[in-house]
Order: C-alpha cells, then structure tokens, then sequence
C-alpha cells in the first residue's frame, strides 16, 4: 500500500470554544498507480488532508504510513526529504519563486537532492519537454501565461520522478481550455504509472478519475468508483 | 545541497531582488562610513594638538608677572632666572607685539590690521637664547647673538613663513625690511616649525628685545620663557620661581608660572572627553544604520516566508535554507561593508584636508570593528526572518500573504 491513513484529525484550538474539526477521523488507503480525485465543498477538508498526505502539515492525532514508512515519527529533515523525493506538488496558485525563471524553478528541487550540474539539465530539459514548455525555459513567471505557469509547476513536480503526484485545485485559476490541458498532461503520467491524488470542487474533473472520494465536515462521505458518486 | 549551489541560489535571490539589495546594502554604507569618518575625524584632532604641544617644546617654564612697578619686576626676574643656571638652560623675555604691526620689503606690504590671520605678521622681541626656548632651528643666516641686543642693533630674524611671504624664494639675508617704518635687516630665517600654519610660529619677526623701546608704545615687558634642562628641573624651577614671585609682586601684583606640560594634561583630558563623544555620535550613526537594515529586512519577512514555504514544499532542508539565507545576507552586507569602508575612507580623506590639512587615515582597528559589527547586524536581522520561518510547517509559510 502506498498510503495506509487510520483514524486522522487535524483539530485547531483543541479543547477551546474556538474548537475547529478540519479532520475528523479519516481513515484512507491509496495504492501504487491509482488516480484519485479527493471532492468536497469549500471548508470540507480536503485541502487539510491533502496537505497532511503531502507531509506539508502534521495531523494532531492518527497513523500515516507512506510506502510502510510511518511519517508521523520522522523528524523535520526526514519530512524534507520525503516532499523532495517521493512527492510532487502542483497547487492552485502554482506557488513558483518570482525571481526565479521556468529553468530555475524546475531545477531548484533536483538542486535540493544533490543531483549532478549535468544530470540536473537532462532532467530540467526532459520535464519541460514533457509539459510542452522547452522554448520558454529561459522565461520568468511574471511573463508567463497561468496556463503556461501551472505547466512550470507540473514540470517542477514531475522533474524528480516522484512516485506520487498531489495536485490541489490545479486547474481552479485557469480558463476551461488550458484547464483541459493540464489535466492532459495529468492524466498522462498518470498513464505512465505515476499515483496522482488530485483535490477538486469540479465535478466534471472529478469524473476523470478512477476513484472519487467525498469528503464532508473532515469525515469521508463516499470511496468508491466514479459512477457511484453519480459523477 | 553543496556550498557553491547554496552561493549560486543566494547570488540568483539578490539579483531578483535588486531594489531591496541596494536600500539595504545603504543602510551598510552609510552605517559604517559614517562611524570611520567620525572616528578618523576625532583622531586627526587629536594628532593635531598633539602636534601642537610637541612644538611647543619640553621642560619649557612661561612666567609672567605684574606690579605696581613692572619695570624692577621684570628686572628682578630676569636677573632671577639667570641665577638658576644649574636648572635653566637659557632663559629669554617673550614679548609679543599687540598693536598695528606694518611690515614692508620692496612693494609687498603686510599689515596686521588688513590680512588674514594665516597671513599676518606677529613681531616678537627677545634675546639670543629666544630660539633655544622656543624650540626654533636657524635654517639660514644666524640666529640673534648677545651683542644685537647690548647694541641695539635694528637685525630681525625671520619665521618660515614670514620669509616666504616676504621674499618669495629670495634669499633674505641681509636684506632690509621696515617693521612700522623702522628698518631692519634680515640676518638669519628660522626651520620651518608649524606646517600647517596652526600656532602662527613661522610668521613671527624675531627682533632684540632691546628694540621693545622703538616698537612698543610703553616698554615694559614682563613675560619671560625659560627652557629647564629635563623634568625634574622644571618642577623645580617653577617651584621657585613660584615663592620669588610672590615676594616680588606682593598683595596686589599678578604673576604667573606653567608649563605647557600642564596645559597638555588639561588637553589630553579635553582630548578624551571629545572622543568619547564622537565615539558616542559614531555609536549612535552606527545603531541608525542597523536599524535602517534591521527595518529593510523585516519588511520582507512575508515575502520571504511565502519563498521559504515554497522551497520547504519541493523538499529544501531547514539548514539549505538558512544556509541559503546567511549567504545572501553575508554577500549583502559584504559588499555594502566594502563600500562603506571605501566611502569612509574617501570621506575621511576630504575631511582631513578640508579641516586640518593633513593626509588622514582611519585607523584599521576601527574600520575592521565597524566593519564586522555592521556585517553582524545585516546578518543577524537578514537570517532572522529565515530562521523563524524555516522552522514552520511548510503549510503555514505557504499561507503568509
């Protein structure tokens, strides 16, 4: 099992009035090569779960097991490492550095593992090839398209070859086309073995998927295949 | 991460930001040049009274007394120091000219009334040990001889200066020059004794005190310098001096015996006191320019966190951040430092010869000092931010807006 989560919560202000469930006992496993697409209303906590599984935050209580590592017990570099090497990120606002360009923001995670000077371009060269992006390389963020962006980032995350894919809202600040095309180049890795988690509240790219998950007030509502959820 | 990629992703961060580079790479600049021109500017003031009080000479006595009858005073003195002889090498009256002094050589003029301070002729009057006691050197010529003064003779010894302006190069000797229109002839010019035209040394006429009668409307005199032979001959010597003067002038007479030794002692402690306070000014031109840093900095705490929580997404380590961050800062500061100390220096350089005329230099130990303590505080206020945000969870850095 890739992902093997039991009894999770994520809980602000425990104990005070204030008191806020985001997750509240999630209880979820995702194996090698699936591609999930994690639904729900805004506030629901998909968001929250999907930062927890991308060890971007750590859960006030339950299990987290990542390929039969248990992620809870790992320190703060081990944490790192695992974001660098097993996972690649896409998010809505495609999070890249401003000041850096598409070249440079694709191989600031290979820098962070150690790879090689020479290794890093193969690898920078062959993510941006795949995202359709080679000819702007040498382009900032800020001259770029968000279309043109979020295909920066999706090249940033695939540049490792991680084994999973976590992609929050990654069409959410894009027009229907562009949308389009990158859940294209999703569903591509996907096809090449890549697990992909995708977090959405549309449900015409929820049905996309093999799986759908439906969260509702931090619990899991629904698991299972996507005509079941009525998609 | 290796150490050259952490300088290549610090140099690539302060290029992006150019803007806040330079504001804070100011802050470095003016900090530290300040603080070196303030400090070299208190140093140039002190070499310059050291200076001062070097020509005055040592073991130098200045006596004056008044009385009811100034003219047996002044005799008794003099008569006075003569018998010290086992403690005084030489002694001389030291009488200075206060009214119009009008001196001429051909068709240059130079009149006490009508030219600067840096140009104005001062004569003084005394007798053949005056250079010895007043640390002058005969460069030209010869000096005042005892019989100039028995005769009465109309000679004049020239300062530095003095002969400069006069003559211009010429040689002086054994021309005549008129001082208030009494003609004197030039026997000999002093050693440049006072480059920087400081204590007016090199523009004085040194004539035989004798001639005190022709120059000065009343011909008293009763200023007297003598020149003891080592220290403790002249605490001596002006301890009695001291219990002669007091006999001599009685109740209601004025007298007056120093070294400038003591005036030295009240200068160092000047001295110190002007110190210690531009070292507060420098001080406080220093803590304005690390706040001026510590401000830039801060202000780019969200900036920074947001940037932070990207890199911890894609997997940098906290310590290749921080790592990432000292780097930046250190390369900021650096650069603003060199600057700073170049602008210090180029600052220093025009102070020192826009206000004592000297070739001035800071000092290493305060550049270094300043330096490093300017470097410290960019660092400290630049990793600051890095440090706190890299230990938040990525999800947190994420969210700064």
């Amino acid at each position: 099992m890739l992902i093997d989560v039991k009894n999770l919560y994520k809980i602000y202000n425990e104990g005070q009035e204030s008191e806020v469930r985001a997750l509240d006992g999630v209880s979820l496993e995702i194996d090698y090569g699936e591609f999930v697409a994690i639904i729900g209303a805004s506030g629901s906590g998909k968001s929250t779960l999907m930062n927890i599984l991308g060890c971007l935050d750590i859960p006030t209580y339950g299990d987290y097991h990542l390929d039969g590592v248990d992620v809870t017990a790992l320190s703060d570099r081990q944490l790192a490492h695992i974001r660098n090497k097993k996972i690649g990120f896409i998010f809505q606002g495609f999070n890249l550095i401003p000041a850096l360009n598409a070249w440079e923001n694709v191989e600031l995670p290979l820098i962070y593992q150690g790879v090689s000077m020479f290794r890093r371009a193969e690898r920078v060269e062959e993510a941006l090839e795949r995202v359709n992006l080679a000819d702007r390389a040498r382009h900032k963020p800020t001259e770029m398209s968000g279309g043109q962006q979020q295909r920066v980032a999706i090249a940033r995350a695939i540049a490792t070859h991680p084994p999973i894919i976590m992609a929050d809202e990654p069409t959410g600040a894009l027009d229907s086309r562009t949308g389009k095309h990158v859940l294209e180049i999703l569903h591509g890795l996907h096809d090449e073995g890549s697990t992909i988690i995708l977090i959405t509240h549309d449900n015409s790219i929820a049905a996309t998927a093999q799986r759908v998950v439906r969260i509702s007030d931090g619990r899991i509502v629904y698991d299972g295949d996507r005509e079941g959820a009525g998609l | 991460m290796n150490l050259s990629q952490a300088f290549k992703i610090a140099a690539k961060s302060i290029a992006a930001k150019k803007g806040r580079s330079a504001l804070t790479m100011l802050g470095v600049i003016i900090g530290l040049a300040a603080v070196i021109i303030l400090v070299s500017y208190a140093q140039g003031q002190n070499e310059q009274m050291r200076a001062y009080y070097e020509s005055l000479g040592t073991n130098v006595i200045n006596i004056e007394a008044s009385g009811p009858n100034s003219k047996s005073i002044s005799d008794a003195l003099y008569d006075y120091c003569l018998e010290l002889d086992d403690l005084v090498l030489g002694v001389t009256p030291q009488i200075q000219m206060y009214n119009q002094t009008v001196v001429k050589y051909g068709a240059k003029t130079l009149d006490s009334y009508q030219s600067n301070w840096e140009e104005s002729p001062q004569v003084v009057m005394g007798n053949q040990q005056y250079s010895l006691c007043n640390n002058y050197t005969i460069a030209k010529g010869r000096d005042l001889a005892y019989l100039d003064v028995e005769n009465y003779s109309q000679v004049c010894v020239l300062g530095h200066k003095m002969a400069e302006m006069l003559f211009n190069y010429a040689d002086p000797i054994g021309k005549t020059i008129t001082i208030n229109g009494y003609p004197f002839e030039v026997v000999g010019v002093f050693a440049q004794q006072d480059p920087q035209n400081m204590t007016g040394k090199d523009r004085n006429i040194l004539v035989p005190y004798t001639m005190t009668r022709v120059l000065n409307s009343s011909n008293s005199w009763s200023a007297f310098v003598a020149k003891a032979k080592d220290g403790p001959s002249t605490n001596r010597a002006i301890t009695l001096l001291d219990g002669f003067l007091k006999g001599l002038v009685g109740e209601s007479g004025y007298y007056y015996v120093q070294t400038p030794n003591q005036w030295q002692e009240q200068g160092d402690e000047q001295i110190k006191m002007q110190q210690r306070f531009l070292g507060g000014i420098a001080a406080i031109s220093l803590a304005v320019g690390g706040i001026g840093i510590m401000n830039i900095m801060l202000v780019t705490v969200t900036e920074r966190t947001r940037e932070i929580g990207i890199r911890k997404a894609i997997g940098a380590e906290r310590r290749s951040i921080i790592a990432q961050f000292l780097i930046e800062a250190c390369m900021i500061c650096g650069i603003g430092g060199l600057f700073g100390i170049a602008v210090g220096y180029i600052g220093t350089l025009i102070v020192g010869k826009a206000s004592f005329n000297l070739i001035l230099f800071p000092s290493p130990g305060i550049t270094a000092g300043a330096f490093l303590i300017s470097v410290a505080l960019g660092i400290g206020f630049g990793l600051y931010p890095a440090i706190k945000a890299s230990g938040l969870q990525p999800v947190v850095a994420l969210r700064a807006e």
